[in-house]
């Protein structure tokens, strides 16, 4: 499968000069787990934005297998994001004044009338999955660790192809973090999901298989790494064989 | 789809603004619906006061001023009418009975006007709720709210209610009969014979010639000059052998103002032509009433204008409040959009949310205009007797409906900005 494939992706914000993002060519293989990284302001986020068709870009395509993203009207791109994509934000985003599983369940809750029972059964799944043994807990009494790990069980509710982070583990202490990172490497590999984490956590890029690393909007490198890769030595990125991508650093 | 949990959670989060606005539409609802309320019922509480008075014949002057001293017992200067006018109507044939109205005396600052038994029971047809009416001139009939009792004594004070006077030790009333409610001024009023407060006056046919009264007693009411001599040695004594009511004698004292009963619509209309001369005034109170109306419907459009103007400002408020509170939801919009939340729900959340908030308020208005009108009228009917019929009509909530319909409109707007906001621009805040 092709997996995800930009094409002369060009965001130009306006008052702004230079693109805040401009991609010749990335190509991302299904089940892949890459790391986005780079300075502030180097287009992380909006690269993600891109690929979630939540920014639509000035220039280029963005195909998700044989969908291309820049071609569908805002709605269009509203629901297949909800069909997906699972989204893990910095700030968690979460509704107080709903409980845990209410908050999984939201964004089903948008889409369905009523919610199927075995989705809320994976989504008791998914929360005793991360750890939290009390779904009607309020979101309000939870620690922010609690938080993002409700997060990456509603991401995962929807068994979305892709898992996208952004900054999952930025605003958590050192050991929440780390399980917020395992939990997402060991989910997405459970659920066959590509993996893209924007991150400046080294505890999560370098557990990743690839890492791309952004500069003034441009990918400046692009390397695999992980097992039998050298995480301090950038190795020149190869795509998988089904992408046919064209990559460029 | 539209999730009410995702809504009743926000609203509970946002429980003291959510008040705040509720309470806001509430109180400019309740103008609009309180106005409305007591303008209808002023209307229908004073024609009621009215029908019992088909036509009032006075002396010529001001017809408003004939009625609402006549009919609704307030308390104002009137010519006095010559008493062979009184004589003629109760003698014509066109007329069923004709009543003097009396004033000039009160007891603990309720009235007590001099009339006859015939007014008292609209000449049998209407009885009393208990006792009997005047056997003898110091027999009084309590109206429905007076406090007072079969057999207690009322010993008048000169003057009309609120006004300072000496009392008349020369006679005391006893209470025989009791009339049943009309929610009018008259249920506060004590009703006395007509002869009584002539003869207290110094008016009396038969002993005016007698008496040397050197104060006015035309019931122009200048009551601050009191300095007259009553010497009603008499009274109780004279009045006794005395018949009460019609047929009157020649040479009866003036009085204020003159019920008529006519027989018939026709006798009625020619009877007020009669009447309308150089020196007498007949009038029918309904009609008075509804030349007051007009007025009462100018004040009407009056406070309606401003009630509405309240609404819209309050709505403008609403609004404002919206679109600053949209702004500071614009991540939160942003991150729903991002979780997948289709844009009509959003539109639909947003639009719901304010619809909710506003439908509370128009509730609340109902409510409150209702309590507020009822409140008005008790203090009204406290003042003036006259029973307010204070309720909530199917015009009341059709207003309130046309206010939610409005609302709901106005609503769009922020719906439609937080259907319009970029999911990523809103998510970078």
């Amino acid at each position: 499968m092709a997996g995800l494939s930009l094409s002369g992706v060009r965001v130009e914000f306006p008052g702004l000069a230079a693109p805040v993002l401009d991609i010749a060519a990335l190509a991302v293989a299904r089940g892949e787990d890459v790391a986005v990284t780079g300075p502030s302001g180097s287009g992380k986020t909006t690269l993600i934005n891109v690929m979630t068709g939540l920014e639509k870009p000035a220039a280029g395509s963005v195909r998700w297998d044989d969908t291309d993203l820049v071609r569908l009207g805002e709605s269009q791109r509203d629901a297949w994001r909800a069909g997906h994509v699972g989204l893990v934000m910095q700030e968690f985003h979460l509704f107080p004044g709903l409980s845990a599983i209410e908050n999984v369940l939201l964004p089903v809750r948008f889409r369905l009338f009523s919610v199927p029972a075995a989705t809320r059964e994976r989504a008791l799944a998914l929360l005793k999955r991360v750890g939290l043994s009390r779904p009607d807990q309020d979101i309000a009494t939870m620690s922010r660790g609690e938080m993002q790990r409700v997060a990456v069980a509603r991401a995962l509710l929807g068994r979305p192809a892709v898992l996208i982070a952004d900054e999952p583990t930025a605003s958590l202490d050192a050991a929440s973090g780390a399980v917020v990172a395992d939990l997402l490497i060991e989910l997405a590999r459970e659920e066959n999901a590509t993996l893209i984490a924007v991150t400046h956590d080294p505890r999560l890029s370098g557990r990743l298989g690839r890492r791309l690393s952004l500069v003034a909007g441009r990918i400046a490198e692009d390397v695999a790494q992980g097992e039998g890769a050298a995480p301090s030595s950038a190795t020149p990125y190869t795509p998988p064989a089904a992408s046919q991508g064209q990559v460029t650093p | 789809m539209i999730p009410v949990r995702f809504i009743a959670a926000d609203l509970r989060r946002l429980w003291a603004g959510s008040l705040v606005i509720v309470l806001l539409i509430g109180l400019a609802t309740a103008l609009g619906i309180a106005v409305g309320i007591q303008e209808r019922a002023l209307r229908l509480g004073s024609a009621r006061a009215a029908d019992r008075f088909d036509l009032v014949v006075g002396a010529a002057g001001a017809e408003t001023q004939l009625v609402l001293s006549s009919v609704f017992l307030q308390a104002a200067p009137l010519t006095l009418l010559p008493g062979s006018v009184l004589k003629d109507l109760a003698e014509d044939p066109r007329v069923d009975w004709a009543a003097p109205v009396g004033f000039g005396d009160s007891f603990n600052d309720l009235p007590i006007v001099g009339t006859t038994g015939e007014f008292l029971t609209d000449k049998g047809r209407r009885p009393l709720a208990e006792g009997e009416a005047f056997q003898k001139p110091t027999d009084a009939v309590v109206g429905a709210l007076v406090d007072l009792r079969l057999g207690d004594t009322v010993k008048p004070v000169h003057g009309l209610p609120g006004e300072a006077g000496h009392t008349h030790d020369e006679l005391a009333y006893t209470v025989t009969g009791r009339l049943a409610a009309t929610g009018t001024p008259w249920d506060r009023a004590i009703l006395v014979p007509i002869e009584t407060v002539w003869s207290i006056h110094g008016l009396d046919g038969h002993t005016a010639d007698a008496h040397d009264h050197d104060h006015d007693h035309g019931h122009d009411h200048a009551h601050e000059d009191h300095d007259h001599d009553h010497d009603h040695d008499g009274v109780q004594d004279h009045a006794a052998e005395d018949h009460l009511g019609p047929p009157w004698a020649a040479g009866i004292p003036g009085v204020p103002a003159v019920i008529v009963k006519p027989k018939s619509i026709a006798n009625a209309y020619q009877l007020r032509q009669q009447y309308r001369t150089d020196t007498t005034l007949g009038v029918f109170p309904a009609e008075v009433l509804t030349r007051l109306y007009a007025t009462l419907g100018d004040a009407r459009v009056i406070l309606t204008a401003i009630a509405i103007g309240t609404q819209a400002l309050v709505g403008a408020a609403v609004v404002l409040v919206c679109v600053v509170h949209l702004s500071q939801r614009r991540r939160q919009i942003g991150a729903l959009r991002a979780l997948g939340a289709p844009r009509l729900s959003i539109f639909g959340v947003v639009w719901v949310e304010l619809l909710l908030l506003i439908g509370l308020g128009v509730l609340l208005g109902l409510g409150l205009g209702l309590l507020g009108a009822k409140v008005a009228a008790s203090f009204f009917t406290q003042q003036s007797g006259i029973a307010l019929p204070v309720s909530l009509e199917w015009s009341d909530v059709g207003f309130a409906g046309m206010l939610m319909l409005v609302a709901a409109v106005i609503a769009l707007v922020p719906a439609w900005l937080a259907y319009r906001q970029p999911a990523a621009a809103a998510l970078r805040g």
